[in-house]
């Protein structure tokens, strides 16, 4: 009888604890859709990150960011001297990162990079936005550079 | 019946009632976390048919460029959309980097849910690409 006893007691335990795992995991289960939709929006963010880099001018200057780093990386007489592209650049950066957010550009054409606001503690979370910019080389040749925009994220 | 006996039911019971609640509390918190997905995703939506055609800006010869915001086409925009069967109403805010935010829409009304989403964008100001914010705040109309 006393061993009947134990055996139900313990298989009632068993049950709790069966029972309260499972709640932990429906629980943490349910939140997948609310982070996924956030996601998404910082996915958005990037995007929108990278387009406004690649389409708004430097002042006073009449190319886009990411245009007149390109050169800065290929040509030897850029558009927009290097000093003054980088401030301009991390201004740029600074003013469209979101709060608790940093965002770097990385740019690199056949060995050589170019990396705007790299000095970023590690992150909790990355989005990258790859992309390219075309530029015409010194030789009047197309140039290919790689740019990949980063959105970090540390909450 | 043996207080043992007694002991055990009770705790069936207690292990029943336990996962009525349990169950009911999970699928009131995924009910909730859905509608906040969905709210999340329709500003997603409105923002990027904000940005990509709606205030988009076009040139004098047609070209319509994406991400490239036009003020004057705040006019005649209507601040209620239908997305995924659901309606849902929003405010804007658009700023540059000299200017303060201007708002403009319905206000927000009190105790209902919504759900911010700021996005870099650019005006089209002085004859020159200007670096912008462009902020919705949606909400369940």
């Amino acid at each position: 009888m006393n061993q009947m006893g134990v055996a139900d007691i313990l298989a009632m335990a068993f049950m709790f604890a069966l029972l309260i795992l499972g709640a932990v995991l429906m629980h943490t289960y349910s939140l997948r859709p609310l982070r996924a939709a956030t996601d998404r929006q910082l996915e958005l963010k990037c995007e929108h990150i990278y387009k406004a880099l690649e389409t708004a001018w430097v002042e006073p200057y009449t190319i886009s960011f990411l245009r007149a780093a390109a050169e800065n990386l290929v040509l030897e007489h850029p558009t927009v001297p290097g000093q003054y592209l980088r401030s301009a650049m991390e201004n740029a950066l600074g003013y469209l990162s979101p709060q608790d957010y940093e965002i770097s550009a990385t740019l690199t054409h056949d060995g050589g990079t170019l990396i705007f606001n790299e000095n970023i503690g590690p992150p909790s979370k990355q989005f990258v936005r790859s992309g390219a910019v075309t530029i015409t080389g010194a030789g009047g040749e197309n140039v290919v550079v790689q740019v990949v925009v980063r959105l970090f994220s540390f909450s | 019946m043996t207080l043992t006996q007694i002991l055990k039911m009770l705790v069936a019971c207690i292990l029943v009632i336990t996962f009525v609640l349990v169950t009911a509390s999970a699928y009131r918190q995924h009910r909730t976390i859905s509608a906040l997905a969905e709210l999340t995703d329709a500003t997603s939506a409105i923002v990027t048919q904000l940005a990509v055609d709606e205030l988009a800006h076009v040139d004098e010869t047609g070209n319509k460029y994406s991400y490239v915001l036009d003020p004057n086409m705040l006019e005649n925009l209507t601040f209620r959309r239908e997305i995924g069967g659901e309606n849902f109403e929003f405010q804007i805010s658009l700023g540059y980097q000299v200017s303060e935010n201007n708002i403009f829409g319905p206000a927000l009304p009190e105790n209902r849910t919504n759900c911010s989403l700021v996005v870099a964008c650019l005006l089209w100001l002085n004859d020159r690409f200007q670096l912008a914010k462009l902020g919705v705040i949606a909400w369940h109309a």
